[in-house]
């Protein structure tokens, strides 16, 4: 390992604290920076200064755990796109290929416009089942031992059905109003992001991300095909059932917090492959560590760019995601 | 009173006085045109079957006696209110939403009267103004969802006022259908009453504070915590604030903008007034989860109208633009007047 990849290392947490905390100091209403840093410090059980309870709350309660809910919901997705993309050998595959937003919404809507569970049922929840479905039903139409193409074109013909099942529900029940925030839904918002959201979106993804890393060896096997994999003695279909329903639950997690959140999962594992290599060891860090400080950084945008009013973060991922893909594709034709 | 909100009242008086004539004692002289939002408006004699879509519009055909020649009604909010209950227990109702094209032209109505352009209008959801003039029907759509408003790409689904709402919109509409069923003195009691109600409503007010107190109007929110729909500048919400001296936070020509509550504490409003209705789409759509949400949230119960409990439920529908606004006046000025004695 040379010297300043191991400074980037070092470097890339702290630089995620930093980015985080520039997060928590930028907004609407203006703070002091020596205020923010004060509310963190007590926060962190450093200090007990006497702070405006307003200030206070909303950099702790507001800023600070959306912040991380954005460091997270990066992360995890940026992970489940690295690791969709070992499993089906395809550059495309990321979760939202594989029809997981597409039933997560069905089911908000569900539960939204329909009333399906009769209240005991939240939207989240509706979001969360819905997604797990829908990502269940991919991977049966794919067939057990499907290769990379089958499972991204069921992820098509899956995403569709359930597009159009939401199209339908919300064209026969929903007036303008509804129909809006439907589309709030589907373009995801960290708006109503809590403390204890934060805690489960943190658990959800550091659980994942050590599971991932523990399988990076695996994921390596795979890259070469499965038959590779399995020569090299993998139990390849345990491993991709295992490593599925992984990405699925965190996916499924992330989108009934904060919605879906498009282009992530897709550019992020690209972006870090272009700056560590293909190694999963490296890459995994890379690709969380990477896709924290893109969320959390897309997440302050959506928030100044437009003065008074908050973007859809998703509009913001896309905008600057796109680009980006647009000069890898580029880059690597050129080599290629 | 504020000198300013006299000349507030008496100009929304004034506006009564000018309020198109277009009768004389002895009744409306057919065919009458009107101009319509952008249409044209054609009625060759008073017509004796409506479909009404839209709950303002019912509530409005109603309240002129018109009961009885009301076929369908469409995009209902809630019951009605009790006044106008009692006489016309059994509307024939076509959808609780919007009704579709063959389902009012199967009631053979002569007249469609509508409260959105989002229902009778150029992406109509129910029908656009001309595939109703072709089958001989006439349309009418309230000029409060059509005069200085606009539903563009640009907006949400709302859309978007560039001047303030006002009563003279309510006068016309009123006037404007009781020219058209030809039932002229009853739109005009109806229009007298209005006026004298908001009249009494500023008089009864607050105890005038020496600088205007700001407002948020708070109607719903897609996730509880999430950014809440607020009033924005110019929409009926504003007028209730002018009339009764009130400073509306929120600075946005939007009919209902999200907004974070990061710029609203950055505001502070005085008072908060939330909408109560009987929709369950949404959790923020109970107002005890918004009033819950406000004294437990670690931001909004430092709020000024939340620590002082200037806190008010206004019905949902008084905040919409429509005749219901006066009852919003009213709710309003009563909160602020409760609130005061309060303090």
């Amino acid at each position: 390992m040379i010297a300043w990849q191991r400074m980037l290392w070092l470097g890339a947490p702290l630089s995620l604290a930093l980015v985080i905390a520039l997060a928590a100091s930028i907004g609407e209403m203006q703070v002091p920076l020596a205020i923010t840093f004060k509310v963190m410090l007590n926060g962190a059980g450093l200090g007990s200064y006497e702070i405006d309870a307003l200030q206070q709350g909303v950099i702790r309660d507001y800023r600070l755990s959306r912040a991380m809910a954005a460091a997270a919901c990066g992360a995890g997705l940026a992970l489940c796109g690295a690791v969709l993309q070992a499993l089906l050998r395809n550059a495309l595959a990321e979760p939202y290929v594989l029809g997981i937003s597409a039933g997560a919404s069905t089911g908000a809507v569900l539960v939204m416009l329909l009333g399906v569970g009769g209240g005991a049922l939240g939207l989240p929840l509706g979001a969360f089942l819905g997604g797990a479905l829908a990502f269940a039903l991919v991977l049966l139409l794919a067939g057990g031992r499907a290769g990379g193409a089958q499972v991204i074109l069921a992820g098509v013909a899956g995403s569709q059905l359930f597009n159009a099942m939401t199209a339908w529900v919300v064209s026969t029940t929903a007036n303008a109003e509804q129909a809006r925030s439907v589309m709030f839904w589907l373009l995801g918002s960290l708006g109503g992001v809590r403390w204890p959201d934060v805690y489960l979106l943190m658990a959800v993804v550091g659980i994942g991300w050590l599971l991932f890393l523990a399988c990076a060896r695996i994921l390596d096997a795979f890259v070469f095909g499965e038959d590779a994999a399995a020569s090299l003695g993998v139990p390849v279909v345990a491993v991709r059932v295992a490593l599925f329903s992984l990405t699925a639950l965190i996916t499924a997690t992330l989108v009934s917090v904060v919605g879906a959140i498009g282009f992530v999962g897709l550019v992020v594992p690209h972006m870090s492959r272009f700056m560590v290599g293909p190694s999963h060891r490296s890459l995994l860090w890379a690709t969380g560590l990477l896709g924290a400080h893109f969320m959390v950084l897309a997440d302050v945008v959506s928030r100044v760019i437009v003065p008074g009013q908050v973007l859809p973060i998703g509009v913001v991922t896309a905008l600057a995601g796109a680009p980006a893909f647009a000069v890898i594709l580029y880059r690597r034709r050129r080599t290629v | 009173m504020h000198a300013y909100r006299k000349i507030l009242v008496a100009a929304s008086l004034g506006i009564s006085l000018f309020a198109p004539t277009l009768a004389d004692a002895s009744g409306t002289d057919y065919p009458l045109t009107l101009d319509n939002c952008g249409h044209l408006l054609t009625v060759t004699g008073p017509p004796q079957r409506a479909v009404s879509v839209g709950q303002a519009s019912t509530e409005l055909l109603l309240s002129l006696g018109l009961g009885s020649r009301i076929v369908g009604t469409g995009v209902w909010f809630g019951p009605l209110p009790e006044a106008l209950q009692t006489a016309n227990a059994n509307l024939p109702r076509l959808a609780d939403n919007s009704p579709s094209f063959e389902s009012v032209i199967g009631t053979r109505p002569d007249i469609v009267v509508a409260q959105y352009t989002y229902d009778i209008g150029a992406t109509g959801h129910v029908a656009r103004p001309e595939q109703l003039h072709a089958l001989g029907v006439a349309s009418y759509v309230s000029p409060s969802d059509c005069e200085g408003k606009a539903t563009t790409a640009a907006t949400n689904a709302d859309g978007e006022r560039h001047r303030l709402y006002s009563l003279g919109l309510v006068d016309r509409e009123i006037a404007e259908l009781g020219a058209v069923f030809d039932v002229n003195p009853a739109a005009d009691r109806l229009r007298a009453d209005l006026h004298r109600r908001v009249d009494n409503a500023v008089a009864n007010g607050q105890a005038s504070p020496q600088v205007p107190l700001s407002v948020l109007y708070w109607f719903s929110s897609s996730r509880l915590a999430g950014d809440p729909w607020v009033a924005g500048k110019y929409g009926a919400p504003e007028l209730i604030s002018q009339i009764l001296g009130l400073r509306n936070v929120i600075d946005s020509a939007e009919e209902w903008p999200s907004v974070g509550w990061e710029s609203i504490a950055e505001r502070d409003p005085d008072v908060i007034v939330l909408a109560s209705m009987q929709r369950r789409r949404y959790d923020a759509d109970d107002v005890q989860a918004k009033l819950e949400f406000l004294r437990n949230d670690p931001v909004t119960r430092h709020l000024k109208a939340v620590r002082n409990n200037r806190l008010i439920v206004v019905d949902a529908q008084n905040l919409n633009p429509s005749m219901n606004v006066v009852d919003g006046i009213e709710q309003v000025s009563a909160g602020l007047r409760a609130s005061a004695a309060r303090q």
